[in-house]
């Protein structure tokens, strides 16, 4: 058998190349991440190379969806042999990715380039975008995206008139402000509030000799609730998804929504909404690609509401569910779980493609107990017309 | 110190951390850049930092953020009290007083920030509970976390003479900004493996019959795949195993009403309380007896 292919790169390029891999990821690495990697990798002893793992683990997660992503990220590029039941690209063998070698050259490199000129590092990491660009071209980026179940597939998001994008956002910008209108009975410090906190101006005043020098105001404090958005992308919403989508996206910029899609399971797609480029459609198609068929959204709520928005389903939240309500998942449970989520105090909405209300067994029993505030439908921006009407 | 030795001297001071967690305090500390750790309520953030000033021997300042936190209470403030009787002092005699005088840092009351800042040895920061201050905190901190430095606007910047070891818990129930996360290392901790559990309370707690220990710890796992509305975290478990302790309890009792009281140890809401009522919880105690038993099957073919 023939020994794969070192690859030959600098070990500066090579850290460079695993960064372009995780922003394609969605992770947000920038020359601050990238820099810190090389110094983590010229720091680390080299019998502790195995340790870079969790090193850059630190310096490349910024949150727990990030967190938790990770050892499949590392460990299909730098040990894409362990990962098993996974398609690689064929035709081509990859070189070896080896951390202990990448350390050795990497440390050997700063050696020789008398260490300390810490102006010289940077300067060499600053050019790495370069490097990074370089790496891009030579991997088919949606690879991943390209089988049969796509939810979105032959659907643009070009397809779009600019004047119907401008429409969608004023709408969806008019329902995010009526969202965060909800006042709260508390009141917050406000340099420039309109009432005066008399009890602490007093008190504040004490240290200044009984002169009010620091006068306390406030002002009435709002929550800005939290919107989650799950949206259905399964075979039977293939014609809805695109547009729910296009709306969640919106909601993302409008207020900083998180922005779910389930069929099957259920995965967070917020990072790739956030940056408006063609290549969100295949990225999220990339995301859903192994799910399988069948709708589970019993299944994809209980994974919402106990991993992935466990701390942040509090009172002012809203949970809106984009689907038709065909569930596979036993009856009862769609109900139990969305009482499991009312119970944290969300209010949940659900939006639906079809004329009426969704009537499956599994909606049925949701309904009959007023879990659900609202059904409202949405296939068209007509429709987001009258919900703006409708909230504000 | 290598992260080795890091995570044996945390060890020597009662905190279990794994691999992961002391080449992350490794690295923070060579890099110099603040650790922001996330996880549930209950995990071991705040202690981690406790444990971290310990094993390095230097002091531990603590921030508490709250709604409502401002500079006065978490940088500086100006000791208006003292600025007052200076001037009445200085109205009766000859010497001019000047306003440099005024604000000097004999003036300045020192919060916990500056006190980090400007201490003359190095030192572990820890800022508890970010995502409890207002975003407008957050972006303060921010100069803070980036340039080791406090702008008093009197006085002119003041810049750390140690870089101290900055640790920030955050229970994740807002969205820190980005601006934030970037500055910081990070690293997420998740509830123990059985294992590890039982170590760390072996360690913290080493009057326990084992035996107690791992029934204990058990039920408390299998708790916690059960739908709470607060999942007991380690604290919970080293609280109520005290408790147990305590109450001379050698081993789970068959009658889980005995334990009532202990229980609140573990729940801490009144629907969790009302949801594991002392049917529920002897269910949980006879699940631990049939894995017992699995257990020792498996053991003995």
């Amino acid at each position: 058998m023939q020994p794969a292919p070192v690859d030959a790169r600098d070990p500066i390029e090579r850290i460079a190349g695993f960064a372009a891999t995780l922003r394609d990821h969605g992770l947000s690495i920038g020359i601050a991440e990238q820099l810190a990697m090389v110094r983590a990798a010229a720091a680390m002893p080299l019998e502790r190379a195995a340790h870079l793992d969790a090193a850059w683990r630190a310096i490349a997660c910024h949150d727990p969806r990030d967190w938790r992503r990770w050892p499949d990220l590392f460990s299909r590029y730098w040990y894409p042999n362990r990962t098993r039941g996974s398609t690689r690209l064929s035709g081509q063998t990859r070189a070896s990715r080896n951390l202990r070698q990448l350390v050795e050259e990497l440390q050997d490199r700063l050696a020789a380039q008398q260490p300390g000129t810490a102006r010289e590092r940077t300067m060499d990491t600053a050019q790495q975008p370069l490097a990074v660009d370089a790496d891009d071209a030579g991997v088919p980026r949606a690879n991943a995206g390209a089988s049969l179940s796509d939810p979105l597939h032959d659907r643009s998001m070009s397809q779009w008139l600019p004047q119907d994008l401008a429409q969608m956002e004023s709408l969806v910008d008019r329902i995010a402000r009526a969202l965060r209108r909800r006042l709260t009975r508390r009141w917050r410090d406000a340099p420039n509030g309109a009432r005066l906190d008399m009890r602490r101006t007093l008190r504040a005043s004490l240290r200044t000799g009984g002169l009010p020098v620091h006068p306390v105001w406030r002002t009435p404090r709002r929550v800005a609730p939290r919107l989650f958005m799950l949206v259905d992308v399964s075979r039977s919403m293939e014609t809805h998804a695109q547009f729910f989508l296009r709306v969640a996206r919106a909601f993302v910029t409008a207020m900083d929504a998180r922005v779910f899609v389930f069929h099957t399971r259920l995965a967070e797609i917020t990072p790739l909404l956030r940056s408006d480029s063609a290549t969100v459609q295949e990225k999220v198609n990339a995301v859903t690609a192994g799910f399988g068929g069948g709708t589970r959204i019993a299944t994809s709520l209980a994974d919402f509401r106990g991993v992935h928005a466990r701390a942040q389903l509090t009172r002012p939240s809203q949970v809106w569910v984009l689907s038709d309500g065909f569930d596979a998942d036993p009856p009862h449970r769609l109900a139990e779980e969305l009482r499991a989520v009312r119970r944290r105090g969300a209010r949940i909405a659900w939006l639906h493609p079809s004329p009426n209300a969704p009537v499956s067994e599994a909606m049925r029993a949701a309904t009959a107990d007023g879990l659900v505030e609202r059904f409202h439908r949405l296939d068209s921006l007509a429709d987001l017309a009258k919900l703006a009407d409708l909230v504000s | 110190m290598n992260d080795d030795a890091l995570q044996r001297s945390l060890y020597l001071n009662g905190y279990l951390a794994d691999e992961a967690l002391a080449t992350t305090l490794w690295l923070a500390g060579q890099l110099e850049r603040p650790l922001l750790v996330e996880g549930d309520a209950g995990v071991g953030k705040t202690s981690l930092a406790t444990a971290l000033a310990k094993a390095r021997g230097q002091v531990l300042v603590r921030l508490q953020c709250h709604e409502g936190l401002d500079l006065s209470q978490a940088a500086y403030e100006w000791n208006y009290g003292r600025q007052l009787l200076a001037i009445r002092l200085h109205e009766g005699g000859t010497e001019q007083l000047r306003e440099a005088d005024l604000f000097s840092r004999e003036y300045l009351l020192e919060r916990p920030l500056l006190r980090a800042i400007s201490s003359d040895e190095p030192c572990v920061l820890l800022i508890d509970e970010i995502d409890r201050a207002d975003e407008a905190f957050e972006a303060f901190l921010l100069e803070v976390l980036a340039e080791y430095q406090i702008s008093v606007p009197e006085l002119g910047t003041l810049r750390a003479r140690h870089v101290p070891q900055v640790i920030l818990t955050s229970n994740g129930t807002r969205e820190l900004s980005d601006a934030l996360r970037r500055r910081c290392l990070y690293h997420f901790i998740d509830y123990p493996t059985l294992a590890r559990e039982v170590a760390i309370v072996q360690a913290l707690l080493p009057d326990v019959a084992a035996s107690l220990t791992h029934q204990a710890i058990e039920f408390v796992h299998r708790l916690r795949r059960e739908d709470l509305a607060k999942k007991p975290g380690i604290a919970e478990t080293l609280d109520w195993l005290r408790a147990l302790h305590s109450l001379e309890v050698e081993s789970l009792p068959e009658d889980p009403r005995a334990l009532s009281a202990a229980l609140s140890c573990l729940l801490k809401t009144r629907e969790d309380r009302f949801q594991f009522d002392a049917a529920r919880v002897r269910q949980l105690f006879e699940g631990r007896q049939a894995g017992v038993a699995e257990h020792h099957a498996a053991r003995a073919s």
